[in-house]
């Protein structure tokens, strides 16, 4: 129970995920400064290799929004309202009971609807930049495997261009 | 322009966590690590990334996680595999595999 209201807490989910993020880049801190670096240099050094720790922070959150109980609860209970309405419509024989089983197809159908478009990320419409790719190839490996022509061409577009 | 083209397949990065879970329960700083050493020379992964990565597995059902206590006697939160994270692991390996030497087979005859 203690548990469950742990997590129905968002500041709790924020400063937890804050934990789990802070410990990364004190572990990194420390394996700089092993390497000989000035704790200040290390600390620099693992915030520039960690990334964006609020930015990364908001993302957890927002999808750990998406798996809080009331939210899964209210996704489960709008898939069984859908559910009976499609059972009503194909047994009932009377005209108003059928006309009920429409409705809560409506309803289940919308309501679903209306949390995937509310948990959609504004960003996710919007090309992602090159340096926001979380995985990258390091340029000196990607100059040795896209090698253009004159043309500009890959060498898997000259494969094609060819025939 | 196009000489600039850095982004790899979608859900390589997820391929890389499921494969280093595999190994066994690890938190996010672990993962990293292990996945720094493997391919370092070759790509680059800012480590943050790891972890909207890594909650996104878990809202699909492919890792499970528990706070647990870390090597330096720290609260850290652990992260495994699931069933569905291996049977997510297998295919995806496959897919990848597939894909690889189709393109290695390509780029042999160009």
């Amino acid at each position: 129970m203690k548990d469950l209201f742990h997590r129905l807490d968002p500041e709790q989910t924020r400063r937890e995920i804050n934990e789990e993020l802070r410990l990364h880049v004190d572990l990194l801190t420390e394996e700089h400064v092993q390497r000989s670096m000035s704790f200040e240099e290390a600390r620099e050094a693992a915030f520039t290799r960690f990334g964006n720790i609020e930015q990364i922070t908001d993302e957890c959150a927002q999808i750990k929004r998406r798996q809080h109980p009331v939210v899964r609860a209210l996704k489960l209970f709008l898939v069984l309202v859908f559910l009976s309405g499609v059972v009503i419509r194909i047994f009932a024989t009377d005209y108003q009971v059928t006309h009920v089983g429409g409705v809560l197809m409506a309803v289940g159908l919308l309501g679903r609807l209306w949390l995937y478009v509310r948990g959609l990320v504004p960003s996710s419409f919007m090309s992602k930049s090159e340096e926001s790719s979380p995985l990258r190839l390091r340029d000196e490996v990607q100059s040795l495997i896209t090698v253009y022509d004159q043309k500009k061409h890959t060498p898997v577009e000259r494969v094609i261009f060819r025939k | 322009m196009a000489n600039t083209r850095t982004d790899l397949m979608q859900g390589t990065l997820e391929l890389l966590i499921l494969k280093t879970l595999s190994r066994g329960s690890m938190h996010g700083y672990g993962i990293a690590q292990r996945i720094h050493e493997a391919v370092d020379d070759v790509l680059r992964v800012e480590d943050g990334s790891l972890y909207p990565a890594l909650y996104r597995m878990e809202e699909r059902g492919w890792v499970a996680s528990e706070w647990g206590v870390s090597e330096n006697n720290r609260r850290a939160r652990f992260y495994k595999l699931t069933k569905a994270g291996r049977k997510q692991l297998a295919g995806e390996q496959a897919n990848w595999r597939r894909i690889s030497e189709a393109v290695t087979r390509i780029l042999q005859t160009a």
